[in-house]
């Protein structure tokens, strides 16, 4: 997808709202398109967490492995929605894997190196995007309390 | 407006998603969650609109269609 392409689907993303053209094509510049098939592992629990996804098309499951073993979906993300956010806050492992619900399932992975860089060159980005990514979390601890 | 909403699965049986819908859902509406369908059964507003998002929490139950409820 071209950039100003993405820009345009950016905006339709709760985690930029507040962001001016220039600063989303900002964001656009270090963000790579990944293409995933029903069942391909995005990322897996307990690897390192490099990276947060945006999902632009179709659906990804979260799936978590317990300590027997078994592993099961605890949410299911569609358009316009953050996954792999929380190592970008904390550093730590992934919590859970994260797995291609649909065919054609198309994200933006946006490196925690690269974010980081950005929002200390830029704070603006860095403090509306940490406001956003607060809400996001939030609005995710009511889903799972409901 | 996008409607950011929180789809809960009445009973707790399923997973429920999350997800951004160009239009507000209603009840009664069909849904997709995973790979499953589901039925709109109640709608709330949980968080205060902010420029152009509204958040949304959506009870849901799994969606059976005339032939399959008979059966």
């Amino acid at each position: 997808m071209h950039e100003e392409d993405l820009t345009q689907v950016m905006r339709r993303v709760e985690l930029f709202r507040g962001l001016s053209q220039a600063q989303l094509q900002r964001i656009a510049n270090i963000s790579a398109r990944e293409v995933y098939g029903k069942g391909d592992t995005i990322c897996t629990q307990g690897s390192p967490g490099d990276r947060m996804y945006i999902i632009s098309h179709g659906q990804v499951e979260v799936v978590v492995r317990d300590r027997s073993g078994e592993s099961y979906p605890v949410l299911y993300l569609g358009q316009g929605q953050v996954v792999g956010e929380m190592a970008l806050i904390d550093q730590g492992v992934r919590s859970a894997s994260v797995i291609g619900a649909d065919d054609n399932t198309i994200v933006y992975s946006i490196p925690n190196e690269d974010f980081t860089q950005l929002c200390q060159t830029d704070t603006a980005i860095g403090y509306v995007m940490m406001r956003n990514l607060a809400q996001d979390l939030s609005f995710k601890l009511r889903h799972r309390d409901s | 407006m996008i409607y950011k909403v929180s789809y809960v699965v009445q009973g707790g049986e399923y997973p429920g998603g999350i997800k951004n819908e160009s239009e507000r859902p209603k009840v009664g509406d069909i849904v997709q969650v995973g790979p499953m369908m589901f039925e709109v059964m109640e709608i709330q507003e949980i968080m205060p609109p902010r420029d152009d998002f509204q958040f949304l929490h959506a009870t849901i139950r799994p969606y059976r269609t005339g032939v399959e409820s008979r059966n």
